[in-house]
C-alpha cells in the first residue's frame, strides 16, 4: 500500500488550488473583504464601552469619605452622577429609567470605614439590560479598588490580581480587548469554511475520482489542498494583527514567539475541522452550513468573543473547552494585552495541542475509511 | 494476451450486493463493451478494474496485477474516465492537461509533447488557453480522453463517455476509441446506447449485478432471437391496436413490444407464421427484421426472457 510521497504531486495540487482561489471571485472576497469588514465592525461599530452612564446617587452620610467615594465614582468617567434626596428618590430614578444604575451610601459608611469595620454601600442596577450590567459590573470591581487606595492604601497594594488588571487595559478600552480576539474569528472563517468547501467541490464534481485513479496518494491530495488555505489564513492574521497594531493602536506586550505557534496550532485545529466536515457531507452546500454552526459561530458567540466564559451556566463553562478558539483567544489577548509567554499560556496551549491531536484522528479516520480501499 | 481477467468478483455495500459472482476476461486489443440499466453493477466493476475499490471476494487481474501487487502498479497502467465529466471547468484545456500529467508523474519538455500529440490525435483544433467551461459538451469529452490516456495506459476504461453529447461528436468518439484499439489499447466501454455498443466485439450484459449474456453482437442476436422477428408498421398515422390482445393471448406469438409507432413481434412457432400473420389488420404493415442490440436488450434485461 505503501509508495513514496512525491513532491511534484503534491505541488501540481498546489498550484491548481492556487489557480482555483485566484479565478473564484467568492473565495477571494470572502479572503480578502471578510477581515476587513470584521474588523470595522467589531472594532469600529459595536462598542462595548460604556461612558457617562447615568447613576442616581443617595448620599445618606454625607461625610468626608462618602463625599470622597463619589468623588471617584464622579471622575472615573464612566459614571454620570445625579443626586437623589432619598434611596426611595434613588430607587425611582432607576425604575423610571432615568439611570442605569443607583448608589446608596448609608449613614453609618465614614464611621464603619474609619473604625475598620466593613463599610457598605450599596448598588442598584437594571438587570433588564443585562448587556450594560458586566461593564457596570466591571467598572465599579475598578471604582472599588480606586476608593480602597484612597480611604486604605495598604490593602489595594496587597491585592496583585486587581493591579495587574489595571495594568494591561487600564483605560478597559474594550477595542483592546476586542481586536485581538478578531484574529481568531477571521482565522476559523477562513479555515474551516474554505477547507470544507474545497474538497467537498471534488466530491461533488466527481474529480475526486478521477484524483483517485491517478497514483497520487489521499495525503498528498490533503497536504497540496490545505497549504494554499494555511497562507491565506496566515495572510489574514497578518493584516488583523497589522490593524490592530497599527489601526487601532492595540499594544503588543507579549513575544511574537509565543503568538506565532499559537496562530499556526489554532490554523491547523480548524483546517483539519474543515477537513473532516467535507469528508463527512461531501457537498459543498451541507459543508458551508456545518463549518457555520461548528466553526464560525461558536467561535463567535461562546468562545469568549463576546461573551465572558466566566458568566456562562457551569455546562458552558466546560463545554466551551472543546473549541480551538476559547484558547487562541486566551493565547491572542494574553500575548497582546498582558505580554504572557508560554509559562502563562501553558494550559491554553496544551488544550490546543490535545483538541489539534483528537482532530487530525478523526479526520484521518474517516478520510481512511473514505479514500483509501 | 488477457488484459482483464476476473474471477467471480463480488462486491457488497454493506448488505447491498452491487457485483455478484461476475467472471469474464478481455484479451489485449479488444473494445469490450459493458452494458446494463442504472445501477447494475458496470460503474462499480469498473471501479475496482481502476483500483478505486476493493472487491468483497474474487479474482481480480488487471494488465498482469492483482491488487493485492499494489494499487499504484494498476493505477499506473490504466486509463479511466469516469462517467461524471471530471475536468475543472475554472482551469484552461493546457492546465487540466498539465495538471493530469503531473499526477502521472509525466513533466516538462515530455509532457508538452505528449500533450500536443494528444491534442491532435483527439481532434482538437482549439487554442489551448480556453476554458474548459467555455467548451461544448463533446469536445470536452474529447480532452477528457485525452486527459485519460496522457501516461499512455494499456488499458482505458471509459464509463458511459458519450453521454449529453451530439450524435455527430458520438461518432467521432468511436472513432477514437477503434483507433485506440487499433493501437493495440484494450477499451472497456459502458453506455446506454444500442446503437454504440454494436462497435464492440463483445458485449457483457448486466442485470442486478450479473452478467446475464456475454458474447460478440451477432452472437447476442443469434442466440436471444432464434426465431423471426417481426415488425410491424402502421400505414396511416392513427392505426387503433383493438386487436393487439388477441394477437398476445395467440399460441404461436412468444411476444409484442411497443417500438415508438411500430411494434415487434416475436414468433414462437416458425410453422405458424402465415396464421399470425392473418390476425393483423391490413392497415399494417408486416416485414420480417434482423434483431438489433436493443431487441436484445428489452428481451433479456427488461422482459427477463432466459433461454
Amino acid at each position: 500500500m505503501k509508495w513514496q510521497m512525491k513532491w511534484s504531486r503534491i505541488i501540481a495540487v498546489l498550484r491548481k488550488e492556487v489557480f482555483h482561489i485566484l479565478r473564484d471571485p467568492f473565495t477571494l472576497a470572502l479572503a480578502l473583504a471578510l477581515p476587513l469588514i470584521l474588523v470595522l465592525v467589531f472594532g469600529l461599530a459595536i462598542e462595548f464601552n460604556i461612558r457617562e452612564l447615568r447613576m442616581a446617587v443617595h448620599d445618606g452620610d454625607r461625610t468626608y469619605q462618602s463625599r470622597g467615594l463619589t468623588e471617584v465614582l464622579g471622575s472615573s468617567g464612566y459614571f454620570k452622577l445625579t443626586n437623589e434626596v432619598s434611596p426611595v428618590a434613588a430607587m425611582g430614578a432607576l425604575e423610571g429609567e432615568r439611570a442605569k444604575a443607583a448608589l446608596i451610601i448609608e449613614k453609618n459608611f465614614g464611621k464603619q470605614l474609619g473604625s475598620e469595620q466593613v463599610a457598605r454601600a450599596q448598588v442598584l442596577l437594571d438587570g433588564s439590560d443585562n448587556s450594560t450590567v458586566g461593564l457596570i459590573l466591571g467598572y465599579l470591581n475598578g471604582v472599588q479598588k480606586i476608593a480602597e487606595h484612597k480611604f486604605l492604601p495598604e490593602v489595594a497594594s496587597s491585592n496583585l490580581e486587581i493591579r495587574t488588571k489595571y495594568l494591561f487595559n487600564g483605560e478597559l478600552n474594550s477595542r483592546w480587548f476586542t481586536v485581538p480576539g478578531l484574529l481568531a474569528i477571521v482565522i476559523a472563517i477562513l479555515s474551516i469554511l474554505l477547507t470544507s468547501l474545497t474538497i467537498a467541490r471534488e466530491w461533488e464534481n466527481g474529480s475526486m475520482e478521477l484524483l483517485l485513479s491517478t497514483p497520487i496518494r489521499p495525503l498528498e491530495i490533503v497536504i497540496g489542498k490545505l497549504v494554499p488555505y494555511l497562507v491565506l489564513g496566515l495572510g489574514a492574521a497578518t493584516f488583523v494583527y497589522l490593524l490592530a497594531r497599527l489601526g487601532f493602536g492595540v499594544p503588543f506586550r507579549g513575544s511574537h514567539f509565543v503568538l506565532i505557534p499559537g496562530v499556526l496550532l489554532f490554523i491547523t485545529a480548524y483546517l483539519t475541522q474543515g477537513l473532516l466536515i467535507s469528508v463527512i457531507t461531501r457537498r459543498q452546500q451541507l459543508a458551508m452550513q456545518l463549518s457555520m454552526m461548528t466553526g464560525l459561530l461558536p467561535s463567535i458567540l461562546l468562545s469568549g468573543f463576546i461573551f465572558p466564559i466566566e458568566n456562562m451556566p457551569p455546562f458552558f463553562q466546560v463545554f466551551t473547552s472543546i473549541l480551538p478558539a476559547k484558547w487562541f483567544i486566551q493565547i491572542s489577548r494574553g500575548t497582546f494585552l498582558s505580554g504572557s509567554g508560554f509559562a502563562e499560556l501553558a494550559t491554553p496551549f496544551l488544550a490546543l495541542f490535545v483538541l489539534n491531536g483528537v482532530l487530525i484522528m478523526l479526520a484521518t479516520k474517516n478520510f481512511k475509511k473514505d479514500l483509501e480501499p | 494476451m488477457i488484459a482483464v481477467d476476473i474471477r467471480k468478483l463480488t462486491v457488497k455495500f454493506g448488505e447491498f450486493t452491487a457485483v455478484d459472482q461476475v467472471s469474464l476476461s478481455v484479451r489485449k486489443g479488444e473494445i469490450f463493451g459493458f452494458l446494463g440499466a442504472n445501477g447494475a453493477g458496470k460503474t462499480t466493476t469498473i471501479r475496482v478494474l481502476c483500483g478505486l475499490l476493493v472487491p468483497t471476494s474474487g479474482h481480480v487481474r488487471v494488465a498482469g496485477y492483482a491488487p493485492e501487487d499494489g494499487l499504484e502498479k494498476i493505477k499506473t497502467r490504466v486509463g479511466y474516465m469516469s462517467q461524471r465529466f471530471t475536468l475543472y471547468d475554472d482551469l484552461t484545456v493546457a492546465e487540466n492537461l498539465k495538471f493530469s500529467g503531473s499526477l502521472r508523474g509525466i513533466v516538462g519538455r515530455k509532457l508538452e509533447q505528449r500533450i500536443e500529440e494528444l491534442l491532435e490525435f483527439v481532434g482538437f483544433s482549439r487554442a489551448t488557453g480556453a476554458f474548459v467551461k467555455d467548451l461544448p459538451g463533446g469536445i470536452k469529452q474529447q480532452v477528457s480522453l485525452a486527459a485519460s490516456i496522457l501516461h499512455d495506459p494499456e488499458i482505458v476504461f471509459l464509463d458511459e463517455p458519450t453521454s449529453g453529447v451530439t450524435p455527430g461528436a458520438r461518432e467521432r468518439f468511436w472513432k477514437l476509441i477503434r483507433e485506440l484499439a487499433g493501437k493495440g489499447k484494450t477499451v472497456f466501454v459502458t453506455t446506454h446506447y444500442m446503437d454504440e455498443a454494436e462497435h464492440c466485439e463483445r458485449i457483457a450484459l448486466m442485470k442486478d449485478g450479473k452478467i446475464i449474456a456475454l458474447d460478440s453482437p451477432g452472437g447476442l442476436k443469434a442466440s436471444t432471437f432464434r426465431t423471426p422477428l417481426l415488425e410491424i408498421l402502421p400505414s396511416r398515422k392513427m392505426a387503433e391496436g383493438s386487436w393487439l390482445p388477441q394477437l398476445r393471448a395467440h399460441p404461436a406469438v412468444e411476444s409484442i413490444e411497443p417500438y415508438g409507432m411500430r411494434y415487434h413481434l416475436v414468433i414462437s412457432d416458425p410453422a405458424r407464421l402465415g396464421e399470425v400473420k392473418a390476425q393483423i389488420p391490413p392497415s399494417f404493415e408486416i416485414s420480417q427484421t434482423a434483431p438489433s442490440l436493443e431487441d436484445v436488450f428489452i428481451r433479456l434485461v427488461e422482459a427477463g426472457f432466459i433461454k
